[in-house]
């Protein structure tokens, strides 16, 4: 099946440049007439024309065919050629005039402005033609029986050898790189298995698959033939040699016979599997002795072969719908996993082997900056890295594919073995970058896998020997580094599996800021609720108070202590829930009340404090010492509500005992206890007493809403103060607490950012 | 042309919505001592058909013109700040001296109505004894010590 150069200069780019299609020779088992269609004259004969009829070339050359062929013939042919506009295979019966008794099988064709036919005698063992359609149609059923692909072309190659006889009947696949290997075979007992084999795309170069597209069947019987010369091998038309392109009789090339010869085989034919105008495959017959096939089984087998082309079409179709469908279900059972999940990266790990198998990939890696995750075989992390910021930049493109990676990105050789094809698809084009990449082995190892060619491959002595075994190692060498390349459906299942995932996180996201939006939303609203009822409840609270008061004057006058005290109860209940509401209108308006943060300076904060509070800290005799406090990032006046709140429960709940004395003062956090961002929450504000404290284990409660740890009648207030605080602390990104002992004090203490400029704690003035 | 500082009981306008409020002060205005004609009326709209003599108060005689205005900031229909940017866009009323009532101790709503023409600004007290001593002292700051306009018995 091979056409090659000569064997003194086998080099495969030479092959892609002999001009086979014009060997101005033919096989001599047949003749071959060229003539002009206007005139029926004869341009030129094959120079073995004496070897079936008493005439030399010289005495036909220039004539009319009719002169030639009987008077019959020359008619059907004629007929032939009006009715079918022939161009290849249209076979009629010639006899020459000059022997009558003999009737050959006439091939016609046109090409070039000439037209040819070929004669070849008469098949030898075909029975009548009704035999050999039942045969055929036999031959046809049997093949689209076949519900695989593989059990196609089986059943093509058996039916083939079973037609035309061949030791062996192969059927050869091309890769998209034109590579090729044999997927089905039939052969006689003794002949060697070549099932499964991988050769080179130079095994079968370009222009001889362009002439196997043209011309669907090419027949050696005898490689040992002696070529007949065209006489002349000109066509008049062009001035140029004849173009045998279409011939089925064209003399080969004779590396192509090497080949043979190497293999040991004398008889040939290939038939082409077409796609459309695509060459899929051949169909390859060989045989150890020298084998013709006349012109009606060559006819069927070429019928076989376009059933098959036929089968395989149905067949690829119903694959790309099968894969398709696989495709969705894992669509769906990914996007109820990611659901579930809650992750993306989950989801895809627990489909990752379907995904994998989808794809025709061995391994997958999802990039970001946050983390790689890798599914199956990848290269290793840095490899990936490296990968990622080369792809980076090769900017523009949307998607990203290769198959074969180590050339563009020569590191990547180290790792051929895993991914010498990727197929990058950006999960988000903004950076930061996220990327899913798939990755696809070298060839060499995928056929491997696949469980490929038994023997290892030998070169024998380092003699140059053109063999399948050779080619086979050629192959191998033509496709390190290389990988299956990436097929448009399978590209196309990638970009839905990007979307897929990105359409998840979109919806989580989507999701995420919608409740957050919600959130917020609530918050307001609730705030906003808070302020007005506060206000609307004040009203007839405002009248009760009144009434009340009116009353208790009222009945002042009686003397009566009991009705006193009732409307008193009254009195001092309203007073309380007065007290209470304003202090809920206050906690809900910390957070509408809000001013972005700026630094400020502490310590002058702290010092205004104590000057509003200077009545009842002289009141109470209480001393407060201010230490050297920081400028932080906050809201000034409600820092000031923090420590106007924190110094005043620091004198009221001074212990009866002693002098209250207060200090206030800041500590710079060690780093394991910041949260977030270095430079914020560095420092924690302090506020220390020496009052009655608590138990400790009330620290976390007394901070809630309402939380008292002493009746109303002891100390005064709703025991909202510590919640404003800690909301306002909280909305400053940072935590309130307390250290505190029952019977020696308390130190309260909340953290803040401070300005970067502003790492030392210098007083902002002299301390006083 | 009579002033109303000749008649016994000097007319005081109140601009009131609350039916409580309106008892509250009655009883506030009674507990000071105060003898005045406390007229009421429930929104701004009533408000200015009064100062203008218009639909109920069309007679002039159901309309006497007050020596002094309280105005509830927030009231239905026409809202006392509105009521007061009308009086106080209008030649013939813009000289009377109106007080604003209000429960809101909020510092911006207190310089918001200065803003917009009020004489004085009260918070209404719960507490009655303090209602009674601010009422008693505004009464005696406008009504004593303060010298009023003239005001017109009739339009012009």
């Amino acid at each position: 099946m091979n056409d090659r150069p000569v064997p003194a200069i086998l080099d495969p780019t030479d092959c892609d440049r002999e001009p086979i299609h014009v060997p101005g020779a033919i096989q001599p088992h047949g003749l071959l007439f060229a003539f002009t269609e206007s005139n029926f004259q004869i341009v030129a004969v094959s120079s073995n024309l004496s070897q079936f009829v008493a005439l030399d070339p010289d005495d036909v050359l220039g004539r009319s065919l009719a002169d030639v062929f009987d008077a019959q013939s020359a008619a059907t042919l004629r007929a032939a050629l009006d009715e079918t506009g022939a161009t290849v295979g249209s076979l009629v019966p010639i006899r020459l005039a000059q022997i009558r008794g003999a009737e050959f099988s006439g091939s016609i064709h046109r090409h070039a402005g000439l037209t040819f036919v070929e004669l070849e005698p008469p098949e030898h063992g075909l029975a009548d033609a009704h035999a050999f359609f039942s045969r055929t149609s036999g031959a046809i059923k049997r093949l689209q029986a076949a519900t695989t692909l593989e059990s196609a072309c089986a059943a093509a190659a058996q039916e083939v050898r079973g037609i035309t006889g061949f030791d062996r009947v192969k059927v050869y696949r091309f890769a998209d790189d034109f590579s090729g290997q044999v997927i089905a075979e039939d052969r006689a007992e003794g002949v060697e298995s070549f099932l499964g084999l991988h050769f080179p795309s130079s095994d079968i170069p370009a222009q001889a698959r362009k002439l196997y597209a043209l011309n669907p069947l090419r027949i050696i019987p005898d490689i040992d033939y002696r070529p007949a010369r065209l006489v002349p091998d000109i066509n008049p038309l062009s001035g140029q040699p004849i173009d045998l392109s279409l011939s089925v009789l064209r003399s080969v090339s004779p590396i192509h016979l090497e080949y043979m010869r190497n293999i040991g085989m004398h008889g040939t034919m290939s038939i082409s599997i077409m796609r459309g105008e695509r060459l899929w495959g051949l169909i390859a017959c060989h045989n150890r002795a020298p084998q013709h096939v006349g012109p009606d089984a060559r006819q069927a087998s070429e019928m076989v072969a376009q059933v098959l082309a036929w089968q395989i079409g149905v067949m690829e179709e119903e694959a790309v719908t099968r894969q398709t469908l696989k495709g969705k279900t894992i669509q769906r059972s990914l996007i109820s996993d990611i659901e579930q999940l809650r992750d993306h990266r989950a989801g895809l790990a627990r489909n990752s082997a379907a995904l994998l198998e989808l794809m025709g990939a061995s391994g997958l890696c999802l990039y970001s900056r946050e983390g790689v995750t890798t599914l199956g075989a990848t290269p290793p992390e840095s490899a990936i890295e490296n990968l990622v910021n080369f792809l980076g930049r090769a900017e523009g493109a949307e998607l990203f594919q290769t198959d074969r990676l180590s050339a563009l990105l020569p590191e990547a050789a180290a790792y051929a073995d895993v991914a010498s094809g990727v197929l990058a698809v950006p999960l988000s084009r903004a950076p930061p970058r996220r990327v899913m990449l798939w990755f696809r082995p070298e060839v060499a190892q995928t056929v491997r896998w696949a469980g490929n060619p038994d023997k290892p491959v030998t070169v024998v002595d380092g003699e140059l020997r053109l063999s399948p075994r050779q080619s086979f190692a050629a192959w191998t060498e033509q496709t390190r580094g290389r990988a299956i390349p990436w097929q448009n459906h399978e590209i196309a299942a990638a970009v839905e599996i990007r979307d897929l995932v990105t359409g998840v996180i979109l919806r989580n996201t989507e999701k995420l800021e919608r409740v957050n939006a919600q959130l917020a939303r609530s918050n307001e609203e609730l705030e906003a609720f808070a302020h007005v009822a506060s206000h609307d409840i004040k009203e007839p609270l405002r009248h009760i108070e009144a009434f009340a008061g009116m009353l208790g004057e009222s009945i002042r006058p009686i003397g009566d202590g009991r009705l006193h005290n009732l409307v008193g109860g009254i009195e001092s209940s309203s007073r309380r829930l007065r007290n209470l509401i304003k202090d809920l209108a206050e906690f809900s308006q910390v957070g509408r009340r809000a001013k972005p943060l700026a630094p400020a300076s502490l310590r002058n904060i702290a010092e205004d404090v104590v000057a509003d509070l200077r009545q009842r800290i002289d009141e109470a005799g209480a001393t407060v010492d201010i230490d050297a406090l920081p400028v932080a990032h906050c809201d000034h006046n409600q820092m000031r509500q923090v420590l106007q709140n924190l110094l005043s429960n620091a004198v009221k709940y001074r212990h009866s005992d002693r002098p209250c004395h207060i200090r206030i003062f800041a500590t710079v956090l060690p780093e394991e206890e910041r949260r977030g961002d270095a430079r914020t929450l560095s420092t924690r504000i302090c506020v220390s007493d020496n009052g009655i404290g608590f138990d400790p284990k009330y620290a976390e409660q007394i901070f809630e809403p309402f939380q008292r740890l002493h009746g109303p009648d002891a100390y005064e207030g709703s025991g909202i103060g510590l919640a404003i605080c800690r909301k306002i602390v909280q909305r400053h990104g940072g935590s309130v607490g307390v250290e505190t002992s029952p019977g020696l004090g308390s130190t309260f203490w909340f953290t803040l950012g401070t300005p970067l400029e502003n790492k030392t704690l210098a007083p902002e003035r002299p301390q006083s | 042309m009579t002033s109303h500082r000749e008649s016994a009981a000097p007319l005081v306008l109140v601009a009131e919505d609350h039916n409580y409020d309106k008892m509250i002060l009655e009883e506030v205005f009674a507990r000071a001592g105060i003898t005045a004609d406390l007229r009421f009326v429930c929104d701004g709209e009533q408000m200015l058909d009064y100062l203008n003599r218009r639909g109920r108060y069309a007679e002039e005689l159901s309309a006497p013109t007050p020596a002094l205005i309280l105005l509830d900031l927030n009231m239905p229909r026409l809202d006392g700040r509105k009521v007061i940017r009308i009086m106080r866009a209008d030649e013939n009323l813009r000289h009377l001296p109106v007080i604003a009532l209000s429960t809101s101790e909020s510092r911006k709503h207190i310089t918001e109505a200065y803003s917009i023409g009020i004489n004085a600004y009260m918070v209404k007290p719960a507490n009655i004894p303090d209602y009674v001593a601010k009422i008693k002292s505004l009464w005696h700051f406008w009504m004593v010590t303060a010298s009023l306009p003239a005001v017109e018995t009739s339009p012009p």
